[in-house]
């Protein structure tokens, strides 16, 4: 059975944490810490880094927040992201909003996996084989087929690598579980940590991704509080 | 049922402040931690199969080649990358089961020194080279046009079987040459030619789980003997249930399976077969033992061995000598074994026959011993290797026979002692090819090196020598595409090598994975029906899922030739008062697996030294030499001098120094350069004069201190429990009567 | 500030299950039977835990400091010749006595308490976790462990323990290690998650046998019991049971003092989740 080379979708193993941040997170943690002994909020908020970086006219209907939906209490938290150049400038909002399609049509391991992956070029040349082969950039994506490529996307949310975050249980939970939901709304599952995607063309972090973000949901949901279950 | 409200954050106030401001603040690291978007790339697949998903494992079965044994594997295969591999349970050799050496093929596989481009010759040095430049100076040197034929070529290989063995045989064939120098250091050949003498079979079924008392003349059937994770499984149960059995090993220095040992004999080396008619000798004439089934001239030799002077000769005690054959007796079936250090003298082979003898006296034949007859497709069968092709391969070159070698698998110039010359020899072979993955001390010397897919990325087919009940060819598949682009797969070049000759010969198969198809399509029943045309893409599926398939098992009985030749004990010179052992471990074993990072750092089982060799010797030799642990000592034998520190402890001969092989490369990648010292070297000449495998455990030492400390580098740093119960024991006695069945 | 008198009178019983006389209700007590007599000290589950858990290699400069990584070690005995009645022997006739050693998932830990930062804590499966990115290496943890099992990253040996492409090797389920983090043996953690994960998907609980440990499955001896043992059904639970062992104790009341099972160092109150069978010889 020969097996496929060619990408690595997972993590790579390059440590981020090292034993010296740790001691500047924890002097400055210290500095901060008598405020958050009394308050349920945590000091996150705090300590939430400036953003310096706001890409001009990238913000306005992407901001727009989905309703929340029955069965779960949106976790709070917003965070702007800069504008990730990727090697094709995919519109999630035409075929996400314009066109309808499911999520999980492209983004199909997300109910199968702990990743929820980036489509394979196949999947892409699926339909591009025949639809609007005559854009530039579905010229550049058949480029990149034909020579026997993959697009190298550039990852936007990203986790540390000792977290891990399974997509398959939260949209067990969310979506397939939840008996007030359809897979037709699979996009305001997504939403809670991805944003609204539908009103993107890139992709863009519109959520903190941070532990206190995980953890405020967890919180409301009754999700598991176990640390090893997201570290190890 | 009562709860109590566990809140993590009263928790951390009995805990003291600090901890509170370090997990609160930990709910919102800076971004720091988090990672930045666009940072890093995700490349996805560009076609995936349809059961790849990332992030989840698949598993493949392929076949293990850390070592002969041939045990099945299953790797875990992730994002196109193999992360880990398991046994694999549908393998009736090793049922699930591996060894630390299996384990680590993953860093064979991986490993940063793999040889990625071929190499040429050029004025002296190795130089990179092209695969067209590489194959036509082969074709040049060995085609149909160089005028080479015959006996002027040879191979010269570790074990091989299977299909690989097929197609080497027919490029033999088609140079007109029979030469195929098959060598192994760590090998059985004694005993299988003992088995085939006296039983008309080679490899008999070895029933240690029958068996209630395993009496072992060094055989390692744990660690390197043979097939040892069958054997370890064997062993388990062996050791369970209401009639434990009793394991009693004889050996000059202690090995794994002498470890584990109910009672362990340090054993004056060359002496196992004096040992074995002595033990034999009293079950005759004190336990009075049947002999009937033993030849008349068997008998009177066994008559010789008394128990004084086995005692004399073995330098065992009398009354342990009676109490070991009273247990064989009391304890049926039994079974005798002969491992490395009762064949590897001059009188190995009787030796050998010496436990076969008592294996025979005592009834074991067909209860513990299984015919398991030949394998059933001859031309598949393993060719198993030894030291004496070794010896044959370094007269050959030494008097100018060979114009052309080619070698695989195999690297004779780390295992070749000083006496046979074989660098020089080697040098003198006009034109020399490695088939090899690393730059290991044979492959230096070559003329051309051809980079060699791993085991982990190559197709193959391969028979173990030693079966495990069924009868089965394992096999081998890739578990990912090549790391590196510029490697071939053996099988392949087997392929070409064998299209040079013969051009046409493989027309229509497309690589070596075509010709496997279609020749285990060959096989009758397998793939095909008797009228099919084609083959059955499912069962050929299945035979890949399964990476075994079963064969009929030869039912052919034993045949009975008994003979007994005298014991050959050569005496001790007083220049060299000491026997030097090289010991074999299942860890970097021959020192192929010395360029292994964990097994380098994996501490070894009896001394715990990691990342270097030593000397194990006696408290009492440590006295006369006054050194203590880690101290250097010089090893010296008429054939050369080791400097090398001493681990001192008390499962030796007091008569022995046992120097562990598989260190000293002066090549072999950056984990196993200039490491250690290789005992091999300094080994005396002579050899086992039936089958004329070298003597390994047959030289001489002298001992001298250097007054030098050296480093000795050990995992802990107590060698007793001092009276803690760490590992509690009980005698099987308590056992006995508490568990019944367990 | 009940709480913290109940802390102070009974800490141990926050270990406990409600069966156990104590407070929490376990999903899980994952636990282990180390049989010291089919052990033969090969090795295999010590390079199988390399593989499995991302060890770094340390080399010989650091092993001879006592930093190797192996958090499933094989300890080698002999036997002491000035103790019991036997004379001094010249040999060791009885061979060696083999200890595979890992954390002993302690269910009243001693490293639990003492970390700053409780970043060594007790899992509602019964595991003694330890996290890393909260580890702030203060080693006070392997400073109390009365095993020696943890083992603390005094340097980074991403760039030496790895090159490439040894890295392609590791497993992507388990972090990699940096520097100033004290780590140890999780029960295979990764794979008892993934093993719950599947279990979950398919609404179902973990059958006893589906998690395997790495040293476990490769221990050619099979050695080695995992499994739950609250699950009554588990081979785990067996063996405790028939050997009499059971966990909240500091010492086993056994109708048959010969039973082979024991834990390691329990009169140390460490309550540890694995029982060792004691190791048999025939003299």
């Amino acid at each position: 059975m020969k097996v496929e080379a060619k990408t690595c979708h997972e993590q790579t193993h390059r440590p981020l944490f090292t034993w010296t941040r740790m001691w500047a997170v924890l002097v400055l943690a210290g500095l901060l810490g008598g405020l958050s002994l009394s308050g349920s909020s945590s000091a996150g908020e705090l300590m939430a880094p400036p953003r310096v970086h706001t890409p001009p006219g990238a913000a306005d209907s992407a901001d727009e927040p989905l309703g929340p939906f029955p069965g779960v209490v949106a976790p709070e938290g917003t965070y702007e992201g800069k504008n990730v150049e990727q090697p094709i400038e995919f519109p999630h909002d035409l075929h996400a909003d314009t066109n309808k399609i499911n999520c999980l049509y492209c983004h199909t391991y997300a109910r199968r996996s702990a990743v929820a992956g980036i489509p394979p070029t196949s999947k892409c040349m699926g339909c591009h084989n025949v639809i609007a082969t005559d854009r530039p950039r579905i010229k550049k994506l058949t480029e990149y087929w034909e020579k026997g490529e993959s697009p190298p996307w550039k990852k936007v949310h990203d986790l540390p690598d000792y977290v891990r975050f399974t997509h398959e249980r939260h949209l067990k939970k969310f979506l397939f579980d939840n008996p007030d939901m359809s897979v037709e709304r699979v996009d305001e599952v997504c939403a809670l940590c991805h944003g609204n995607v539908k009103k993107m063309t890139v992709a863009r972090k519109q959520k903190p991704l941070t532990m206190g973000f995980c953890t405020r949901c967890h919180e409301a949901n009754d999700g598991p509080f176990d640390c090893q279950k997201c570290h190890k | 049922m009562s709860k109590i409200e566990f809140d993590r954050r009263d928790f951390l106030k009995v805990m003291g402040v600090s901890g509170v401001a370090a997990t609160v603040a930990g709910c919102d690291m800076p971004s720091y931690i988090t990672s930045e978007e666009g940072a890093e790339e995700v490349i996805p697949y560009l076609s995936p199969e349809e059961f790849v998903i990332p992030g989840v494992g698949v598993h493949y079965a392929s076949t293990c080649l850390q070592c002969p044994a041939t045990c099945g594997i299953r790797g875990r295969v992730r994002e196109g990358r193999v992360l880990k591999l398991e046994g694999n349970p549908k393998s009736a050799l090793n049922t699930g089961k591996l060894c630390q050496m299996g384990q680590a093929g993953l860093q064979t596989h991986y490993n940063p020194d793999r040889l990625t481009k071929p190499l040429v010759r050029k004025d002296g040095a190795l130089a990179e080279a092209t695969w067209e430049d590489a194959l036509a100076l082969i074709e040049e040197k060995t085609g149909p046009s160089s005028g080479l034929s015959g006996g002027r070529f040879a191979w010269l290989t570790g074990t091989i079987s299977g299909h690989q063995s097929v197609l080497l045989k027919a490029h033999l064939e088609s140079l007109g040459s029979s030469s195929h120098f098959v060598h192994e250091v760590i090998n059985t050949r004694v005993w299988q030619a003992v088995c085939q003498d006296m039983l008309g079979q080679s490899m008999p079924r070895l029933r240690i789980d029958k068996a209630k008392m395993v009496l072992s003349f060094g055989a390692d059937f744990l660690g390197t003997w043979m097939s040892p994770i069958h054997f370890s499984a064997d062993y388990a149960r062996f050791r369970s249930g209401e009639d434990r059995g009793m394991l009693v090993q004889a050996e000059p220095s202690m090995s794994l399976t002498g470890a584990n040992a109910d009672l362990w004999v340090a054993l004056r080396p060359g002496t196992e077969g004096v040992m074995a008619l002595g033990l034999a000798n009293v079950l005759i004439n004190k336990e009075r033992m049947d002999a009937s089934a033993l030849p008349a001239a068997a008998l009177e030799l066994i008559n010789q061995y008394g128990v004084s002077r086995t005692t004399k000769m073995t330098g065992i005690a009398g009354d342990r000598l009676i109490r070991i054959a009273r247990h064989l007796k009391e304890r049926s079936p039994s079974l005798v074994l002969a491992g490395a250090s009762a064949a590897g003298h001059v009188g190995g082979y009787q030796s050998v026959q010496a436990a076969m003898l008592l294996n025979i006296l005592l009834g074991n034949i067909d209860q513990t011993i299984e015919a398991s007859g030949d394998f059933a497709l001859p031309q598949l069968a393993s060719v198993s290797g030894g030291t004496s092709d070794l010896s044959r391969f370094a007269d050959a070159a030494g008097a100018g026979k060979l114009d052309a070698v080619f070698f695989d698998g195999s690297n004779p110039l780390f295992a070749a002692p000083n006496h046979l010359g074989l660098t020089e020899k080697f040098d003198s072979i006009p034109f020399k090819v490695a088939f090899s993955q690393f730059m290991d001390e044979t492959t230096a010397h070559a003329d051309v090196v051809l980079p060699m897919a791993s085991a982990l990325e190559d197709w193959g087919t391969h028979v173990a020598a030693y079966q495990g009940g069924d009868h089965e060819i394992a096999f081998q598949q890739p578990l990912m595409e090549p790391i590196y682009p510029g490697t071939r797969s053996f099988g392949d070049m087997l392929l070409a090598l064998n299209s040079m000759r013969n051009p046409g010969s493989y027309d229509g198969l497309e690589d070596y994975y075509g010709y496997l198809q279609s020749a285990v399509g060959s096989i009758p029943g397998v793939l095909k029906g008797e009228d099919d045309e084609a083959i059955n893409v499912s069962a050929w599926n299945r035979i890949l899922q399964d990476g075994r398939l079963q064969m009929p098992v030869d039912t052919r009985a034993f045949t009975s030739n008994l003979s007994m030749d005298d014991m050959d004990v050569r005496d001790a010179d007083p220049a060299f008062p000491y026997y030097l052992v090289p010991t074999p471990r299942g860890t970097l074993y021959d020192g192929r697996h010395a360029n292994i990072p964990w097994l380098q750092e994996s501490p070894d089982q009896i001394s715990k030294v990691v990342w270097n060799s030593w000397a194990e010797i006696h408290p009492v030799t440590a006295a006369k030499l006054a050194v203590e642990e880690g101290d250097v000592i010089t090893v010296t034998t008429p054939d050369g001098v080791l400097e090398v520190p001493v681990y001192i402890h008390k499962g030796i001969h007091v008569d022995v120094v046992a120097v562990p092989m598989g260190q000293g490369h002066e090549d072999y990648g950056r984990y196993a350069r200039g490491r250690g010292v290789n005992p091999l070297k300094i080994l005396q000449p002579g050899s086992d004069a039936k089958t004329g495998e070298l003597a390994l455990y047959g030289s001489r030492a002298a001992l001298a201190a250097t007054g030098r400390a050296g480093r000795l580098i050990k995992m802990g740093n107590t060698e007793t429990q001092h009276g803690r119960k760490i590992v509690a024991t009980i005698t099987a006695e308590q056992q006995r009567r508490n568990e019944g069945d367990s | 500030m009940s709480l913290v008198r109940n802390f102070i009178e009974d800490w141990s019983r926050y270990r406990r299950s409600i069966d156990e006389g104590g407070f929490h209700e376990y999903e899980h007590m994952w636990g282990m039977v180390i049989d010291l007599d089919k052990c033969t000290g090969c090795n295999a589950c010590s390079v199988a835990c390399y593989a499995e858990n991302n060890l770094a290699v340390v080399g010989e400069d650091k092993f001879e400091n006592g930093q190797g990584m192996h958090w499933m070690r094989i300890e080698r005995y002999w036997d002491e010749p000035n103790i019991g009645n036997e004379r001094v022997r010249d040999t060791q006739e009885h061979g060696a006595s083999f200890m595979p050693m890992m954390c002993q998932q302690c269910n009243s830990a001693t490293c639990e308490p003492v970390c700053p930062v409780s970043a060594a804590y007790h899992t509602p499966d019964g595991l003694n976790a330890q996290i890393y990115n909260r580890c702030v290496g203060s080693r006070y943890c392997a400073n109390n462990c009365p095993y020696r099992l943890r083992y603390f990253n005094f340097f980074s040996y991403y760039e030496d323990s790895w090159p490439s492409p040894l890295d392609m090797q590791l497993n992507p389920d388990i972090t990699v290690r940096d520097k100033g983090v004290m780590e140890k043996c999780t029960f295979c953690v990764q794979r008892i998650r993934s093993t719950k994960n599947a279990a979950k998907m398919e609404d179902r609980q973990v059958v006893d046998g589906e998690v395997q440990t790495a040293c476990q499955q490769t221990c050619p001896t099979s050695a080695i019991v995992f499994g739950d043992l609250l699950d009554h059904e588990s081979d785990v639970h067996k063996l405790w049971h028939k050997h009499q062992t059971r966990l909240g104790t500091t010492k086993q009341k056994k109708d048959n003092p010969e039973l082979r099972g024991y834990r390691l160092y329990e009169q140390l109150n460490t309550e540890p989740s694995v029982t060792y069978l004691e190791r048999v010889r025939d003299v």
